[in-house]
């Protein structure tokens, strides 16, 4: 039981970073390929200003808001280009954000990592807190999908859409496209930032290595399975693939097969995104279009 | 004073390298305007399929592994191509971006599925420094660098002396001009998938001679190749042959005034700032869609 709701609770968790990375992908059509960035910064944000002694929930607040200022900075530059090079500039980015989380021991311990991050006060600690930490997860995963689902049917959704359609449309209309893909990707990163210092606070230890391309290619996998630019999908990716990946541990594989199963599985979740970009680009659920 | 020669020196060796990389990423950018993250893999697959031939079952001595390896490094971007690239070419542009990302992860994994994630080398004898003027250079670092400029000095003939190498030029200036003009469109777009993927396969054998093999050098390497390419201008081949040089010296010199561990961070760093000041790059003219 205890097993199953820590599944839920890392679902969800990637539920709100998926559904981050769709308003970027799915609504915008900005490849972000350095999203766990976000993630990361919202992690380590929260995580160090805890161990320093502010309440959690003043701290994820904080880790929202250093990923938000993140996203923002980052955009203002690599937006003014077209979409390929934000896809460079992000991936970058991602990669920078890791090697300072390595670097600068003094801050965050490097590869040590850093352990022992409190639950918020209200939240028992340990397994004896699991069930109000799934409640905490569901709560804000509800608010999340609210919010974005009215961000992206109210106009300023509806605008983005055109954004990624055709751009110079979008600036025909009189939208300043420059503004709206700013604004998504900095929404974006605040949410990656809170889905960051969620998991920081459950996980209770972050290490630098937690940050890596790989995050990034999960979360990808998670929205364009589940349907890019819809509200549903990325839930629904991100619930069928961690319990797909959870799934694993249960299978009898000899130990000394063991070092194949992280290798295999990179290579099932590569796979999918080709085999879908192929065969049905639209994910699980395809995006209605009037 | 020998000090930071010895860094320059060290740094047109890495430059020179990474130009072979960036080389490859910009003529595909320039004909199918399209960036291909799986470049870096063509690298990481280059290196590793010499160890391939040399180890069990085959036995091959190093300098006869290389040709199986890099005909091997063809055929895996010929498939590239051939079943994911072509099929997408139609479509939208991040379908085509995300199913490359995929297959890079996808192939990443591939290699840590058969080699494991360990650090490997090809277990030649450490090569001795040869001293000259104060300044140490290994023999094999001078076979890397006539290795580039034997290969880049072809890709000069083939660019400017052959009929290949003007319908090369003509259809990253113009695709569909190219097309009405007759050139086979199948030849140039064999040839640019063989020349990138020799290129990526040469740079990677060389730099795993020099220092050692990692499942995730492609990766690294791939940022400096961008970083090399935006340098020189997206579609520029010289500007990234130039712009390889620089990130190699840049990279090397930045160890003299900060800590090594932040040695990546550089390339990664001057792919913002370039984005921020200097899209076009800073030897080319823009070419096309930025």
């Amino acid at each position: 039981m205890d097993y199953l709701i820590h599944i839920l609770i890392v679902a969800l968790i990637y539920a709100i970073f998926a559904i981050s990375l769709n308003l970027e992908l799915g609504y915008t059509g900005l490849y972000n390929f350095g999203h766990v960035a976000f993630f990361g910064i919202g992690a380590y944000s929260s995580a160090l200003l805890s161990l320093g002694g502010l309440p959690v929930s003043l701290t994820m607040v904080i880790g929202m808001v250093f990923a938000g200022i993140a996203g923002g900075l980052l955009a203002i530059p690599a937006l003014r280009l077209s979409g390929d090079y934000f896809g460079i500039a992000t991936l970058a980015f991602g990669e920078m954000v890791r090697l300072f989380f390595l670097n600068e021991r003094w801050l965050t311990k490097g590869p040590m990592g850093l352990p022992g991050i409190p639950r918020p006060s209200w939240i028992g600690q340990g397994i004896a807190g699991l069930p109000m930490f799934l409640l905490l997860c569901a709560l804000l995963t509800l608010i999340v999908f609210l919010m974005v689902r009215r961000l992206t049917t109210a106009p300023f959704g509806r605008a983005l859409k055109v954004v990624r359609e055709d751009e110079y449309v979008a600036q025909a209309l009189g939208k300043n496209v420059l503004s709206l893909k700013i604004r998504a990707v900095t929404v974006g990163s605040v949410l990656a930032g809170l889905a960051g210092a969620l998991w920081a606070h459950y996980i209770t230890y972050i290490s630098p290595s937690d940050f890596t391309l790989n995050e990034t290619i999960l979360v990808l996998l998670c929205v364009v399975l589940g349907g890019r630019g819809t509200n549903w999908g990325p839930i629904l990716g991100a619930v069928v693939i961690i319990f797909f990946q959870e799934s694993l541990r249960f299978l009898p594989i000899p130990p000394d097969l063991g070092r194949f199963v992280a290798p295999l599985q990179g290579i099932v979740y590569g796979g999918t995104l080709v085999f879908l970009m192929l065969k049905r680009p639209e994910g699980l659920l395809p995006e209605y279009k009037a | 004073m020998t000090y930071y020669l010895q860094l320059l020196l060290n740094g047109v060796i890495a430059g020179s390298i990474y130009a072979l990389f960036a080389v490859g990423l910009t003529m595909v950018y320039g004909v199918f305007r399209f960036i291909n993250f799986a470049h870096g893999e063509l690298i990481a697959w280059g290196a590793y399929l010499v160890l391939l031939f040399m180890h069990t079952p085959i036995f091959l001595p190093i300098y006869y592994a290389v040709l199986p390896a890099l005909a091997g490094t063809i055929v895996i971007s010929l498939a590239q191509d051939r079943y994911v690239y072509r099929p997408l070419r139609q479509g939208s542009r991040i379908s085509l971006l995300i199913a490359s990302i995929g297959l890079s992860y996808l192939l990443r994994n591939g290699i840590r599925l058969i080699w494991g994630s360990d650090l490997m080398t090809y277990g030649l004898k450490p090569a001795r420094g040869i001293y000259f003027a104060g300044l140490s250079i290994t023999l094999t670092q001078i076979s890397m660098m006539a290795a580039a400029v034997f290969f880049l000095g072809s890709l000069y003939f083939l660019l400017t002396r052959s009929l290949l190498g003007k319908s090369l030029r003509a259809v990253a200036d113009n695709i569909q001009l190219a097309s009405i003009m007759g050139i086979n469109m199948k030849k140039v777009s064999l040839a640019v998938w063989v020349l990138a993927s020799v290129f990526a396969g040469v740079g990677g054998i060389l730099l795993a001679l020099d220092t050692n093999l990692e499942p995730m050098m492609g990766l690294t390497n791939l940022i400096k190749a961008f970083a090399a390419v935006l340098l020189g201008g997206a579609g520029n081949v010289w500007g990234a042959l130039l712009g390889g040089l620089c990130i190699g010296i840049a990279e090397n010199m930045g160890v003299a005034f900060f800590s090594p561990g932040y040695k990546d961070f550089i390339s990664f760093a001057l792919i913002i700032l370039l984005l921020l000041f200097r899209p076009g790059g800073i030897f080319g003219i823009l070419v096309g869609v930025r």
